[in-house]
């Protein structure tokens, strides 16, 4: 269905002429009297209902059927007159319902939030938007030429509406307008007007008459019309067992109908097999069904069905028992499948109802051959070989990135990002260093790291979580101490795999290589860092002993877990010649920068300086590559180690014009020329 | 998706080929079956998982091939095909209808290929005559396109445009293409009709008939290349106010994850296997989504089955933690990704594509407000997982989930005023109970503006304090003539007393002391 169909909007107008409070002359009976009592007394007239009584209810439940199917997206407005039957002695004139079909087409008129929003959002095309409705009458005309009046009222109305509505901004005009007109007259009575199917009045207004008895009949009408209306058919459901309310033990089988959208029966309609289906005409032929058959339930919510649409029900007969029992059961959580009866006796599975937060859905399962059939395992494609997937790991991942529904508030979106954005946003922080084989990653192994590991991906740090951090950190200096083996894969190694203190160095980088990666982030992520690195140095004796063997091992390593590859083998060379300088420097600045063995320890003295040097040039840009934060520490430390170039020292934003003296000799010509080459 | 080859058999098409340089007579059906042949050989080389049958035409039709994955047996039918009457292409339409249906049902996107050497038969059953005579045709007999599934159409014409634009041919092709939606093509060949330029021509078709989708998923920082299979097709929304197709991104995103149960197996349009592909620079003629190779290739296969890929640990995880991963397809549209068993041994990473919009599932709300769980100021899964966020429950609850009055059926009024007599004998205990009935039937009542229902009530309340028996407690006499005084009131449309609003409350009596309060 479009969007802004006639159904969009719905106006009910309901007669309040004295006529209508004329009984219906069907009675209820409502002093049932019950066996125990009641022995010779005189039970109580029944009652029955005016016609206005028959009208609003029968709009209501008009009403009630489309609320459940269709919560949203679908306007009606019901133009019930001030509550209160109409009252015989008024003067007919006065409240004729003229006025209310004049009030209806105003209403129609009337832009909705749904087509304002669509109307702003589509902007150049904003014409696409229509605007489309329907009026239900119920009324009791006098004859076919009364009904001949009340159309052509609506007719000028909307004509002269529409012309009001061109010039306005809340106002459109009504593109196509259908006019239902429901003729009710008591039982007994000769309807004095007849029936017509739809027919066009005008290009903008087609109309069509029931005329139908009131009551009953007026309901089963009404229930109709709501189906024909918006799309809906019915459904029941058999073989529903139920216990019984006065012998709790034996159960008996009830039926229960359903209305839904009908693509629920798209496949029905399609091979047109709607009777093979086990439909039925009930009411004289009035109303089709399809029949679908109970399935005792396996609980089983943990299954993924592959389901090719899910429509919001409403039950026909709410209140009554079987239809009650079968909403409540689902209400509670409970889904129930349903088979689709086939001549050949064969069980197909093609529907299942299941309830979601209080609403009920109709679900279409799929029941023909999949095109997906038989398709090759995952085991058998790429990566499908490798087994040491960290599959526990990447499940907890999972966990820990579930999603929640955030209420919409506008401080959210104040703050700018939306939810599923965060949430992006998140799944990135998380993966910066995620590797995906256990084979590939010391630290992940080790039960020592998890504080820090889950810490460090947090957008922001406490105090609190800084000094968690800090403590991960001194207890792997403690373990190293203790020399504690490392869960370090042999995978691909021959013999034992690498030394002990090897081992520790592995473990070091990569858990550099993870904070690295988070350094960005905040101040405090920085300062993890920096206790990583103070931690970590080694004395003089021992680096320079190991420094020797590992440096080619060392390479393939760094580079392998490295985010940004590529710029950074290019500069490995020259940095990893550079490192063995830079770690020296560090060890001489080693005796003022005790290591840390307790968080209380005072920050060391020249810790912070330092670190502002390094971050001045790229900070503004954002995140800071992992080898700019190289290069940058390297050249701090090397323009230590030796006399600063005259030219540079004379720069102005690193840039120191050649040729000065030039200038001097030739004046300005020469000058410009020597900006132009910079 | 499943494609039907509608081979046209009729005699026509043994037409000889008029060859100048060519010293071998061909006839156009060699042609096509050269050119099928091709197809045939491309697809089981590249796609493997792909389905096609093959169905035989003249004045009769013939299913030669059913589904099937094993073009050898195709080939065979092909190179069998015996030569037989007149075309008459709308019954073979009709057995494509029926084929199709029978096996894929009406969801199944296919696509059709005709091949015919344009000749549409002549008079009565030739497609000029089928076409004349589109209207007014009765349900029965109507003409089978549209077809009832979404189906794509391609003609392979072995003819060129010109020899087909001398009679009405093309311009009756066109018009079934128009039948069938616009969705399909019309191949025609260039230039002089012989081997080498079947052989281009359907080159050029295989590249619309069989279009890649390479696909990049990705979670973070993790990714790995794709192969979306079958390919997705095109999304039509509201005609009217969005008449541009969607297309899925080549760029899936990961949102985050949700427990099945949550998901709650939810609608949707389509799915989609999702194989992991092996960007190999060096081995180009490597096809997406090829799964056995030819032997040579063996080698590169295994080594891509080596290395570590993202799908595997992902297809891994959403496994065995019972969760799918929501992913994002284009603006405001979304899907997940499974793992989908199918059988013990073989699963696979699967995407399912929801409808697309802001809210496809009502009981997840907006996709585009799900955030992360950091983002709550509570776990909202509780620390022991006990609990979920999960299902939203809708602001207004619908009509079966709330007490509602409807009084069509009689047997509607008749409990609910059946509730009120139960109540009223078991006062002054069940006051509280006994005054909720009935002022709901009150309002109702007032609602529906049946007045005669009020004063009826109130006459059976008065009879009840008459049959009160002598134990009765006495304050079950006052509320009882004090309830039916105030209907009485309420029926006489008295604003004073038949205000919606209000309601009725129990009197205060020196016995009902505070236990029947207000």
């Amino acid at each position: 269905m479009k969007m802004f169909s006639v159904s969009h909007k719905t106006a009910f107008v309901v007669d309040h002429c004295p006529y209508m409070a004329e009984s219906c002359r069907q009675q209820v009976e409502c002093d049932v009297l019950t066996k125990s009592r009641g022995q010779g007394m005189i039970p109580l007239a029944p009652v029955s209902k005016s016609l206005w009584t028959c009208a609003v209810e029968c709009s209501m439940e008009y009403c009630r059927i489309l609320y459940d199917v269709y919560p949203l997206k679908k306007l009606l407005m019901s133009a019930l007159a001030a509550v209160g039957p109409p009252n015989p002695q008024e003067d007919p004139e006065c409240c004729s319902v003229l006025h209310g079909l004049v009030a209806a087409v105003e209403s129609l008129c009337k832009i909705t939030e749904y087509q304002h929003e669509a109307r702003t959002t589509l902007m150049d095309t904003a014409d696409r938007v229509a605007n489309r409705g329907r009026i239900i009458c119920l009324t009791n005309a006098k004859s076919d030429t009364h009904v001949r009046m009340l159309e052509d009222c609506v007719q000028e109305t909307i004509l002269e509406q529409n012309k009001m509505a061109a010039g306005s901004d809340r106002l459109m005009p009504i593109q196509q307008c259908e006019l239902v007109l429901v003729h009710i007259f008591p039982q007994g009575e000769d309807t004095l007007v007849s029936d017509r199917p739809k027919k066009e009045v005008s290009s903008l207004l087609t109309s069509e008459v029931h005329s139908v008895r009131a009551g009953r009949h007026l309901a089963t009408k009404l229930n109709i019309l709501v189906q024909q209306h918006f799309d809906l058919a019915s459904t029941t459901i058999t073989n529903i067992p139920m216990k019984e309310e006065q012998h709790a033990n034996t159960s008996a089988n009830y039926d229960v109908e359903l209305l839904h959208h009908r693509d629920a029966h798209l496949e029905f309609f399609k091979s047109g097999d709607l009777h093979m289906a086990g439909s039925t005409s009930r009411d004289s032929g009035l109303k089709e069904t399809v029949t679908l058959k109970w399935c005792t339930p396996r609980t089983n919510s943990v299954e993924l069905h592959y389901c090719t649409g899910a429509y919001r029900i409403s039950p026909t007969d709410v209140n009554s028992r079987p239809s009650s029992c079968l909403t409540n059961f689902l209400l509670n959580g409970r889904s129930v499948l349903l088979e689709q009866p086939r001549k050949s006796g064969s069980k197909v599975i093609s529907h299942m109802l299941s309830s979601h937060g209080g609403e009920i859905f109709l679900h279409v399962l799929n029941s023909t051959r999949s095109t997906l059939e038989d398709p090759p395992s995952i085991s058998e494609g790429c990566g499908g070989r490798v087994t040491d997937y960290r599959i526990t790991d990447f499940g907890e991942f999972m966990r820990e990135n579930r999603l929640t529904p955030v209420p919409e508030s506008p401080d959210t979106e104040a703050s700018g990002k939306p939810p599923a954005e965060r949430a992006k946003a998140q799944l990135e922080r998380y993966t910066r260093y995620w590797p995906m084989i256990i084979s590939q990653t010391t630290i992940f192994n080790m039960q020592a790291v998890v504080p820090l590991a889950n810490l460090i991906v947090k957008e922001s740090l406490s105090e609190e979580d800084l000094l968690t951090c800090q403590k991960t950190v001194y207890n792997l200096v403690d373990m190293e101490r203790k020399n504690d083996p490392l869960p370090i894969s042999t995978v691909g190694s021959r013999g034992k795999g690498p030394k002990r203190d090897e081992q520790y160095r592995i473990m070091w980088n990569e858990l550099e290589t993870l904070v690295k990666t988070h350094v960005a982030g905040s101040e405090r992520h920085q300062r993890v860092l920096d206790c990583i690195i103070a931690c970590r140095s080694k004395p003089p004796e021992e680096e320079e002993r190991k420094k020797r063997g590992r440096k080619r091992e060392d390479k393939e390593d760094k580079a392998e877990k490295s985010i940004n590859k590529d710029s950074e083998d290019k500069s490995w060379q020259e940095s990893e010649r550079l490192k063995g300088v830079v770690e020296r420097v560090k060890e001489e600045q080693g005796e003022s920068e005790v290591i840390k063995d307790s968080p209380d320890s005072p920050e060391p003295l020249n810790k912070k300086p330092r670190l502002e040097e390094i971050q001045l040039p790229e900070k503004a840009k954002g995140p800071v590559s992992l080898l700019t934060m190289w290069t940058n520490r390297i050249t701090v430390a090397n323009s230590r180690k030796h006399q600063e170039f005259a030219g540079r020292i004379s720069s102005v934003n690193n840039k120191a014009e050649l040729y000065q003296h030039l200038k001097d000799e030739n004046g300005m010509d020469l000058h410009e020329n020597g900006k132009a080459t910079r | 998706m499943p494609t039907v080859v509608l081979m046209d058999a009729s005699l026509s098409m043994t037409r000889p080929v008029s060859l100048e340089q060519c010293s071998e007579e061909l006839q156009r059906k060699n042609l096509a079956v050269a050119g099928l042949t091709m197809l045939f050989e491309h697809m089981a080389n590249n796609y493997r998982l792909e389905f096609t049958s093959l169905v035989a035409f003249s004045s009769l039709w013939e299913l030669l091939v059913p589904f099937t994955r094993d073009y050898n047996t195709l080939q065979e039918a092909l190179n069998n095909l015996e030569d037989y009457d007149k075309t008459c292409l709308e019954s073979a339409l009709h057995g494509v209808s029926n084929v199709v249906q029978q096996e894929w049902g009406h969801a199944c996107p296919t696509q059709v290929v005709l091949v015919t050497d344009g000749s549409l038969g002549i008079g009565k059953g030739s497609l000029r005559h089928s076409l004349q005579t589109l209207k007014g045709r009765p349900e029965d007999k109507k003409f089978p396109l549209p077809f009832p599934f979404p189906a794509k159409l391609f003609v392979m014409c072995i003819a060129n445009a010109e020899e087909l634009q001398m009679t009405d041919t093309m311009h009756n092709l066109e018009q079934l293409l128009q039948l069938n939606g616009g969705d399909g093509q019309i191949f025609t060949m260039e230039g002089q009709l012989c081997l080498k330029s079947v052989q281009m021509f359907t080159q050029i078709m295989l590249i619309d008939l069989y279009p890649d989708f390479p696909a990049v998923l990705r979670c973070g920082n993790l990714a790995s290349d794709v192969q979306v299979f079958p390919r997705p097709e095109p999304v039509f929304l509201d005609e009217e106010i969005d008449p541009m197709p969607r297309h899925i991104l080549t760029d899936l995103e990961i949102v985050g994850f949700i427990e099945i149960g949550d998901i709650s197996s939810p609608p949707v349009m389509s799915r989609h296997l999702v194989l992991p592909i092996a960007v190999n620079k060096e081995v180009d003629d490597v096809g997406p989504g090829t799964t056995e190779e030819p032997e040579e290739e063996t080698s590169a296969n295994q080594q891509a089955g080596k290395v570590p890929n993202f799908c595997v640990l992902l297809h891994g995880s959403l496994k065995v933690e019972g969760m799918v991963a929501l992913v994002q397809l284009g603006p405001e549209w979304y899907g997940m990704l499974y793992s989908q068993a199918d059988s013990k041994k073989k699963s696979n990473l699967m995407m399912s594509l929801f409808e697309p919009g802001p809210e496809p599932l009502p009981w997840l709300g907006k996709v585009s407000q799900l955030g992360p769980i950091s983002d709550a100021a509570e776990n909202p899964y509780g620390e022991d997982d006990s609990k979920s966020p999960f299902p939203l429950q809708p602001k207004i609850k619908r009509s079966y989930a709330q007490n509602v009055t409807v009084w069509i059926k009689a047997s509607g009024l008749q409990t609910d005023v059946q509730k009120i007599l139960r109540n009223a004998r078991k006062l002054p205990e069940k006051t509280q109970t006994f005054y909720k009935e009935l002022n709901r039937l009150r309002k109702a009542a007032l609602a529906f503006g049946f007045w005669e229902l009020l004063k009826g009530v109130a006459e059976l309340l008065e009879r009840e304090c008459t049959l009160l028996p002598d134990t009765a407690h006495p304050d079950a006499a006052f509320q009882l003539s004090h309830a039916a005084k105030q209907l009485k009131l309420a029926s006489t449309g008295d604003s004073q007393y038949a205000a919606f609003d209000q309601n009725i409350n129990p009197m205060h009596t020196d016995f009902s002391g505070g236990g029947a309060g207000m």
